[in-house]
Order: C-alpha cells, then structure tokens, then sequence
C-alpha cells in the first residue's frame, strides 16, 4: 500500500530454466548438511525496517516483507546468490515432459515452526487462497498460469468467483503435487521461489489476521512474537531448522523507520548495524576512510524512463524527442542528486541482468545539448510560451530528479516546465491524460528476458500501450522471437525489436536502482541478494 | 454550577459532532475527488474492475456513494455516527482497531507533550516572570528577543540540526565515558528508542517545547505586569510583603490562570508540532499514525483518531473551565 | 458583504473616530522613538520590495539551473553566484531575492482574509449574542480542536486531483486557503471580546438610543474599536504564516517546485547544510527568522503602545 518499493518477481530466475525446459533435476543441491550445527558466534544483528504492511507471503510484494520472509520461509526452489541461478531447496524435484503439467516432489520431514508438516496440502492451501480472487492477495497475479485460475475470479464486481480452488493443482500424495498450467511454460520451477509461492500452515489460514503480523514459517529463523508496526520484528534461529544455510547468529533486530533516511545518524552511532546514507550524507560518507570500506553496491533490474504522449501532436515527431533526450545531462543528474540509489540508463533491457540485455543501446542517451538544439529546430522548436508538464507519481525522491529534467530542458532547449507529482498517476496514465506533457514511468521485470522489457510495454498496438506508439516492425520483430525454436535465436529477435524502439525512441531511458548499503564492522561475509537488494541474511556472519 | 455544567457539556456535545461531521465530509470528498487508494495496491499494473473491486471491499471502500463527487455520503456517516455511539471507532486497512492503534501510540506522544508542557510552563513562568520583574531593562528585552528569535525558528531546522549534526558525536562521547546503558549516554541517541522511551523523548520534547515557548514567556509577562498594577498587590507590597513573598503568592497563582488556559487550548496545536518531531525523532506516536492515515486515505483511522482526540480535547477544555473557579476566587458559576 | 465592509472601513480610518485618536497617535509617538522598533519597521519594509520589485535586487533568472554548476560555494558579492548554487546548479541568490514574494504573498493573503473573516464573524457574535453567537462560537471550537497540520493536509490532498493552471498565484492558492482557514480563528475572539466591551459604551447605548441601525452602529461604533487590537495581531501573525509556509514546504505539501519559497528553500537546504553545504540552509533561513523577526517585534511593540494598561 504505501510508496515502497514494489519488487515484481524479480527476475528471478536465469534463463537457463525456460531455455532447457525445465527439468531441474540437474541444479546444485546447495551442500545440504541435514544435522548442520555450525558454530553460533554471534548475537543480534540490528537492522532498520519500513512499514511492509503485511507479513503474509501470499499478499507480500514490497522490499520490506519480502526481505524479512526470505529467512522466515524456505521455499521449494532458491536462487543462488551469485549466478541467480535456481536450485530445489524443500523441493526434491520439480519436473515435466511437457512444460504443462508440473510434478514437484517435496523433501521428507520439513515442518513449520509451529510443528505443522510442510507437505503438498500445505503448499495448496497457500496458492488456493492466493489465487482466490476475493482475497484480494497482492501476489495474486502470478497463479493465472495455472489451470482454474480464471474461474477463482469474480467474473464481476458483484457476482462470486465459480470455484474456490485451482482445479490445474492436485495433491497426489503427502508429498507430490501436480499443477496443470494453461500453456506450456519453461520457466514455471523458477517462478516457485518467489515469497507468493510459500506454503502455509492451517494455523494460518485458520486465523489470517494473526498470521499476517506473526507469521508461521518453516525457514531458518522464527518470528519472536509478533511485527508491531510501531516497535519492530525481532527473529529468532530456529533450533530444528532442517534445512542448509544454518545461521551462525542468535537473532535478527528489526527496527521500525517512519520516514525515509531517518536511520543513518542511528547507524553512525552504531545503534544498527546497516542503512544507506541518505544523499546529502553520500559524499562525507564515502569520503571518511572508515566507512567506506564497509560498503556494498549492486545494481539492480527496475528501469526509470520518461514516456512521451504520441496522443498529443506535440511528441509525434522523432526528432523533438531526441533533443529531448540529448539534453538531459542523465549521468550528472544521478551523480548530484541521487548517488548510491540510482545510475544513469541507456538501454531499455537491464545490461548484463537479463539474455539479451546490453548497455548503450539508445544511442540518443547521451549528453549533447547543440545537437539537442539543432534536432529540436529540425522538428519546427518547441511551440512559444507552452509550459511542459512532467508528471510523476509523488514521491520526494522523484521530485529532485524531475526538477533537474525539466532544468536542463530548461537550460538546453529552453522549455519553460513545472512539475505535477499526481497521487492518480495509474488510472491518468491508463485514460491518456498525459497530454501536453511528458511522464514519469517504472518497469520492474516480471521474469528475466529481454523481451519483458519490450512487448508488454509497447507491443500491443497503438492502443495497447501508454505512449500510443505503433510501429509494425518492431511488433514483427516481437512475433519473430515469440515464434523462434531456441532461446537463442528469440533473444537476438527481441534485440532487433529494441534497435527499432532506439531508433523511434517512444520513451527515454533515464535510471536503473542500485542499492547500496553500508554496514558496521561487527557483520561479516556481506552479500546483497539479487533481487530485493537487501543483506543476504542466511549468508550473514556476526563477528561477537 | 449545575445548569452551567450541563450547558457546557451540550456545547461540547455539538463541537464534537460538527468536528466529525466536517472531518466526514472533508475525507470523503478527498476520496471522491483522488483515485480510489485501492488501486495504489496494484502499483504498475493494471487491475480488472472485479480485482479493483476486492481490494475496494477489503477496504470498506465499496459504497457507491464515493464514486459521485459531490455526495456527502450521509448513509455512511450515520453508520459511524452509530458505531461511534455504541465505542467502536472503526478499524484500519490490516484490521486493526482504532482504539488498539491510538493505545500503542498515544504513550508516546503523551510522553512527548509532558517533556514539551514542562518545557513551556519552566520557560514561560521563569523567563516571563524575570522579564516582567525587570521590565524594560536589559534582561526584558534579551528574554523577549531571544524567545522571539527561536519562535521564528523552523521547528524542524532545529531538530535536524540536532539529529545530523548535533546527536550523533554527543551520544558517542557521553557514552563512551559513562557507558551505553547510562542515562547521559541514551539522553542523546539520534533516534527514539522504544526501549528507553522517556530518556529517548527528552530532547526532542525540549526542542519542540522551546519553539512554542514564545506565546507563553509572553503570556506570562502580560498577566503578571496586569497584577503588579493590581490594587491587592500594591496594598501587599505596602504593608511591606517580602518581593519574593509577593511573586510566589499573589502574582504566580494569578497568572497561572491564563497559562492554564491556554495549555488547554494548545494541546491541538502541540499536535501539529508532533508530527514533525515524531517523523524526525522516529517516535512512533498520534502525530505520525494520523500523517500516515491522511497520506494513505486511510478514512476511518483519520476519522476516529481525530474524534478521540477532540473528546480529550474538550475534556480538557472544560477541566480548565472548572479549574478557574478552583485558581480565581472572583469567578463562581452560578 | 466583504466589500461593503472594506469601504466601510476605508471611511473610517481610525484617526477620524475621536476615541481611537489619542491612542493612535500616542502609539505612534511611543514607537518612533525606540530603535528596536524602527530597525524592525526597516527590515519588514526592506523584505516587502524584495518581494514586490525582485528585479532591482538581481538580473539573474532563479529558474535557469545548470546541474552541471550544482553545489558552488558562495562567492560573495562579485563572483558570478554570491550565494553560490544549489543543488541543481541554480543561482542561490537570486532564488532568495525571488522566494520572498511567495512567503510574503501568502502572509498578506492569509492575514488580509482571516482580518475579514474576523472582524465579521467577531463584531456579528459579540454584538447579537444569542443564536449568532452560539453558532461562531461552536465554529470556533471545532477550529481549536482540529490539529492544524492535520486539516491542512486533509484539505492539500483534495487539491491534488484539481488542475489549477501553473500561474504563481494558483499555486499559492491552496495553502492559503489552509491557512486562512486557521488564520481566523484568534481575530474573531479578540474582535468578539472587544465588541463586547465597546458595547456597553456609553456612546454606543446613546446612539441606539437615538435609534441608529445595527449596521450602522457596528461600522462606526463597534468595528473602529476592534481596529486597535488586531492591528496588534497582524504583524505577528504574518510572521507566524511564513514559519508555517515552511513547515508545509518541509512536509511536502506546501508551495511545490519549480515555484520558489523560503519554505522550499530551508526544506531543501537543512538537508544538505549537514553534508557540507551549510550555505544552502543559512541564506533563506537567515532572511525567514530576519523577517519574521521583524514583524513580531512590531507586533509587539504595537501591541504594548495600544494596550494603555501596559504603557
């Protein structure tokens, strides 16, 4: 609900998955040692937390539950720090011949903490009640691949969805399940690790609400009475924790922050143990030789781009949202503004993060503000005394950024601006409302191929999209790749499709999130997980 | 008395029903004016109208009364009205009860206005009192510049100021010579801490006490310059009553009247002040759950806190009214 | 009704009325003789052109921000940027020189509507009693309970769906509505209290006696002695406003970018003054307390030359 960061499935996953398949059989068993009592050195780790809302897998999607569940829960699969990579984890296998109907194996003798068993039924009532559509679960979204999922929705808004449980997903026995999907899907085991596929104890579904604020894991850690929003969650280890990746520390401190940033002064006077200066703090924290040698980045897979309404006449001519492009100074911007947070773009499929991504695709995502001034001439100037509108979703953050836009469109093209942080950002966006103006727009990728990051934002026709940019091409070239027999092959489609949208250049690339973190020298062996960016608490050591 | 009582209790009856019924109509509006907050929930995505409408129910957002921008929604503010009657003053978006949130942070700022009410009071009585006594002489107008100029002081530069600049190697220094557990060495943590919750609200109380204190050292001054000129005074000082007798009897109690007063009434005022300490400070306390329930048009947290408070408010009022009788031989009700 | 009353009170400027003459005039006298008083009268008139004619101050254009120039320290009266620049490479001089017109703009709006809102609703209460005044009162009760910052975002978020154009005026327009709608309040109890005494005057039951109209008898008995007391408010209360503009800046809900204020301006400035740039935060903070600090110490001094118990 509130402004936190929304973490789509991340783009869990590797290609690896939908290219072979998906028989994963073969993944690394992660050196499971079933009696693991390693040594437990150290004590708390102090961490500041936001409000995450809910604590209930099934409805969580934001950095701040999804952080805290990962050591709460184990789920079937988990992804390998380093090359993102899947591997079984509570499953035993997950296999299919035909990438529709899924069997997963459950390992033998896993239980909640609460002593409930972690078996096929508890894995099915969890995914039956997100998929419920009443139940309004905010991870709803990823079981409509499974079969029966539309007949859980209310076909309107007063009538009752027809059925109360997926019909594609059978318990077999205690320890198999069996999901029919309605299309064939090579990547389905990877999607399995993702906070909304956890399984749930009936304890929990008995009482939701409880469970919401003290959750029922099975993962290496136990919640230590209930989240309070106003206090904090403390979590403990769990003694008869089955799995792999035993904790070497006693337990984990989360303290609640209102605002944003308000934790730094606590972590400078060591009363945690993490956080991320904010950015006026930036520049005297990596400039003091003791912090900084304690600080991880890494970037990560959200892109930030700026959208132009071909609706409007204004934007339909290329050449005016390429000087647009050229002139805004993306990389001072970032630097100034936002160190640590952000970095500049110029690409539209996260390079290096996804098959087929690559840096310095947008070949007009470069500082050149005669070039900008002449193109913008090309295109017949911007019409006299028209005030241009940048609209956004409110966020404080956001407002910087979008001020120093307008400035250096400003200052480059002489385009007088002001700024419209709206709160009904969505629904204007989705009505064209945008008119007369240029608008801020996120995309979080919901599986990792370049092609998410092109078809569902553009492809659909001159209608099917925010910016009402058509072009027949780059949609054959879409088709081209949805049609391709290998991996290999599609992705160098999609390439095409991107040059295309490089050269029409619809919206502009300006930033993809990087975190940051700067932690205190009793944590050791920091690791930032690839996919919410927070420390890789199950990898943590504490020095005593 | 009597019939002056129940006259006062009417009024504050109806005060408190104006209150909830313009809080109503103010945060219906809002939602008919904005984008329903159901849909935030689905961020990027676009929602159908059957899941835009789940999210709506488990909101409390599906009457149909807040699609048409201009109805006031009697229906659901007659449903409140009688819910409010019987003590259920609604619950959040997560289910939780409005009382259960104002009981976890109503502590806190109760903690937060005691620190800033001593604050006031030790300022306004000390400072206005020397300034009255010395009247127009050098320590008068130093007392009245110097409150003037932290009255002009942005509340939150001071508390910024503080928490960056100040907190953090005044904490560490006191801590490492007396000790992390100790009372100087928790005084100055940057932020509240849940567990030491008076320690940790001292000086941010101070700091929001000082920026108010203005009103009173002034207020203060006023009313005892007004008594020094009293006759019952003069007629004392006359019969040769020490100065010191003389303060403490005659023009303290006397002006404790008006101070009073308007400890009563600045009490919604001080609110204000607490959400920007609380949102600094990380206070977990009325002034940050109200800010937060605005932001997120959470209606029934806005609606119910604010009327729970506006009863506390007019009890207080009317404790004043009373107190007078108690403070001021001259007033008597009849 | 506003109108008529603003001619009304054009035809009545306080040194026509013979009671108020003394007073005035004596004020007036008492005050030119204290330097605080003067020194203060000097910065708020200084302030006032500021904001009114902010060309004669600077030739530069606050708006045009080069990020590629951000965070210059200042350079003092001869380098290109005297103040330096902010954040976004803008010239932090001329953003001062050209951010007092929304603070001061506010103020006068806000006092000028709530001395209205005042002087009718306080005279209307203390001189009908009864009905009309048990209604301005419960008004006002309902005011002093509601926490101010709560309403003023309450009533900040309905504007946030509504266009209003991007002229500096409208955008001034919502939180002067906030603020007047709290600006009122301490008007119409002195006015009240005020009309209530002035009632029982003898001149005042003489000429209703003689059978004077109501109307006639608020505009030239009750409202010229309403004058004194809350033309000792104005002053502070305009000092009291641009704090509060800055407070709301600061919460993000006040004047927003790329308009420029005070407000926006400390906001910004106290976050950075910390990571080195303590200039950001000093120059607009400096003049805000310098202006507000003016305007109280009139106030103030206006309040004890009109208030004979004090003299």
């Amino acid at each position: 609900m509130r402004r936190a960061r929304f973490l789509a499935i991340a783009a869990v996953a590797t290609l690896a998955m939908a290219a072979c398949g998906g028989d994963s059989d073969d993944s690394p068993e992660g050196g499971e040692s079933p009696d693991g009592n390693e040594e437990v050195t150290g004590g708390t780790v102090r961490l500041s937390m936001g409000d995450p809302g809910t604590l209930l897998p099934q409805d969580s999607n934001t950095f701040d539950n999804i952080r805290i569940l990962d050591v709460l829960f184990s789920g079937l699969v988990r992804y390998d720090v380093e090359t993102t990579e899947p591997y079984n984890y509570v499953a035993e296998s997950i296999t299919s011949d035909d990438n529709t109907t899924w069997t997963i194996k459950i390992k033998e003798g896993w239980t909640f903490h609460n002593g409930e068993p972690v078996d096929a039924a508890a894995f099915a009532r969890a995914w039956n009640y997100a998929a419920y559509g009443p139940n309004a679960m905010a991870n709803n979204y990823f079981f409509e691949r499974i079969v029966g999922y539309d007949e859980m929705q209310a076909p309107d808004e007063s009538s009752e969805p027809e059925a109360e449980e997926l019909s594609g997903l059978r318990v077999v026995d205690d320890l198999t399940l069996e999901v029919e999907l309605y299309e064939p899907f090579g990547s389905f085991a990877a999607l399995l690790g993702y906070t909304g596929f956890y399984p749930m104890a009936q304890e929990c579904l008995d009482d939701i609400e409880a469970c919401a604020t003290n959750p029922i894991g099975n993962g290496p850690f136990q919640a230590d009475g209930s989240w309070q929003p106003e206090i904090g969650l403390t979590v403990t280890r769990w003694e008869d924790y089955l799995g792999d990746e035993q904790p070497t520390f006693e337990s984990v401190e989360w303290t609640s922050y209102l605002g944003d940033d308000v934790s730094w002064p606590d972590f400078l006077a060591g009363d945690i143990d993490a956080s991320e200066p904010p950015p006026a703090e930036w520049e005297a924290a990596m400039n003091d030789p003791e912090l900084s040698e304690r600080v991880i980045s890494q970037n990560g897979t959200a892109l930030t781009y700026l959208g132009f309404p071909q609706y409007d006449e204004k934007f339909t001519d290329v050449n005016l949202r390429r000087a647009f492009a050229l002139a805004i100074d993306m990389e001072t911007i970032v630097d100034t503004i936002v160190p640590g947070r952000y970095v500049a773009a110029d690409s539209w499929v996260v390079p290096g993060g996804v098959p087929g991504g690559e840096a310095g695709t947008c070949e007009y995502c470069r500082f050149d503000p005669e070039e900008a001034e002449r193109l913008l001439e090309e295109a017949g100037g911007w019409p006299a005394g028209d005030v241009l509108t940048i609209t956004y979703g409110a966020d404080p953050t956001s407002e910087a950024i979008f001020k120093a836009i307008g400035d250096q469109l400003k200052q480059n093209l002489g385009i007088d601006y002001q700024l419209d942080p709206t709160e009904d950002f969505f629904s204007r966006r989705s009505e064209r409302d945008f008119a007369g103006g240029v608008f801020r727009n996120n995309w979080f990728p919901d599986y990792p191929l370049n092609e998410n990051y092109l078809a569902p934002i553009y492809g659909n026709g001159p209608d099917g999209n925010h910016f009402a940019y058509h072009n027949a091409d780059f949609e054959a070239k879409l088709a081209d790749g949805d049609r391709a027999s290998t991996l290999e092959e599609a992705v160098t489609h999609y390439q095409e499709a991107e040059r295309i949208l490089a050269e029409d250049l619809p919206t502009i690339p300006l930033t993809w999130t990087q975190s940051t973190t700067f932690y205190s020298d009793r944590l050791d062996n920091v690791v930032l997980n690839p996919f919410s960016g927070a420390i890789e608490l199950r990898k943590l050591t504490v020095n005593s | 008395m009597g019939r002056y009582a129940a006259r006062r209790l009417l009024q504050a009856l109806l005060t408190l029903l104006l209150v909830i019924g313009l809080l109503h109509v103010l945060t219906t509006f809002t939602v008919q004016l904005n984008d329903s907050p159901a849909r935030a929930f689905f961020g990027d995505r676009s929602p159908t109208a059957s899941q835009l409408a789940a999210v709506e129910a488990r909101y409390n957002l599906d009457d149909p009364c807040y699609d048409q921008v201009g109805n006031p929604c009697v229906g659901p503010f007659v449903e409140r009205l009688g819910q409010y009657a019987r003590g259920d003053f609604g619950e959040d978006f997560r289910g939780r009860a409005v009382t259960e949130l104002v009981a976890v942070s109503a502590p806190n700022t109760l903690r937060l206005f005691a620190v800033v009410t001593i604050t006031w009071l030790i300022m306004g009585l000390l400072l206005g009192s020397v300034a009255a006594r010395y009247r127009g002489r050098a320590a008068d107008h130093s007392i009245r510049f110097t409150s003037i100029l932290i009255d002009a002081f942005p509340v939150f530069v001071m508390l910024l100021v503080y928490k960056y600049v100040v907190a953090v190697p005044v904490g560490t220094w006191m801590r490492d010579r007396f000790g992390s557990d100790s009372f100087l060495g928790l005084l100055f943590k940057p932020s509240f801490d849940s567990s030491y919750p008076w320690t940790t609200v001292i000086i941010p109380g101070i700091l929001l006490g000082a920026t108010g204190s203005a009103a009173f050292i002034r207020l203060v001054r006023a009313s005892q310059l007004e008594n020094y000129g009293a006759d019952h005074v003069r007629a004392a000082k006359a019969k040769g009553m020490s100065s010191k007798r003389l303060i403490i009897f005659h023009i303290l109690r006397n002006s404790s009247i008006p101070v009073a007063t308007a400890v009563g009434f600045v009490f919604a005022e001080a609110l204000s002040g607490a959400v920007i300490t609380e949102g600094i400070m990380n206070i977990h306390g009325m002034g940050g759950l109200l800010w937060n329930s605005v932001r997120e048009s959470v209606t029934p947290v806005v609606v119910g806190v604010v009327t729970l408070l506006a009863i506390l408010v007019l009890v207080v009022n009317i404790v004043v009214d009373f107190a007078y009788a108690a403070l001021d031989p001259r007033i008597r009700y009849g | 009704m506003a109108e008529t009353m603003v001619t009304a009170l054009r035809e009545n400027t306080p040194a026509d009325v013979p009671p108020g003459r003394s007073v005035w005039s004596e004020a007036f006298h008492s005050l030119r003789r204290r330097p605080s008083v003067v020194i203060a009268m000097l910065v708020a008139v200084l302030f006032v052109i500021v904001a009114a004619f902010p060309r004669l101050f600077t030739s530069a254009d606050p708006g045009r921000c080069d990020i590629g120039r951000a965070k210059i320290k200042p350079q003092w009266f001869g380098g290109e940027h005297p103040f330096g620049t902010d954040l976004f490479g803008c010239d932090y001089y001329a953003q001062t020189i050209y951010g007092a017109r929304p603070s001061l703009v506010l103020a006068f709006v806000v006092v000028g509507c709530s001395v209205l809102i005042g002087l009718t609703l306080g005279s209307l209460a203390g001189y009908y009693l009864g009905a009309v005044d048990a209604v301005i009162s419960r008004l006002l009760e309902v005011f002093l309970v509601v926490p101010f910052l709560l309403a003023a975002l309450l009533v900040l978020s309905m504007f946030r769906g509504v266009d209003l154009g991007n002229s500096q005026f409208m955008a001034l327009l919502p939180p002067a509505i906030v603020l007047a709608m709290f600006g009122w309040i301490s008007y119409t109890r002195y006015v009240r209290a005020s009309t209530l005494e002035t009632k029982n005057f003898q001149f005042v039951l003489a000429a209703k006696a003689l059978g004077a109209s109501d109307r006639r008898i608020i505009f030239r008995h009750i409202l010229p002695n309403s004058i004194a007391p809350v033309t000792a408010l104005i002053p502070t209360s305009i000092g009291g406003i641009i704090a509060t503009e800055a407070v709301l800046s600061f919460l993000g809900i006040g004047v927003r970018p790329p308009a420029i204020s005070w407000g926006i301006m400390i906001a910004n400035g106290a976050e950075w003054a910390r990571g080195g740039y303590p200039h950001l935060l000093l120059f607009p903070l400096g003049c805000l307390v310098a202006t507000i600090l003016a305007f109280v110490v009139l106030g103030d001094a206006l309040r004890d030359a009109l208030d004979p118990k004090l003299r």
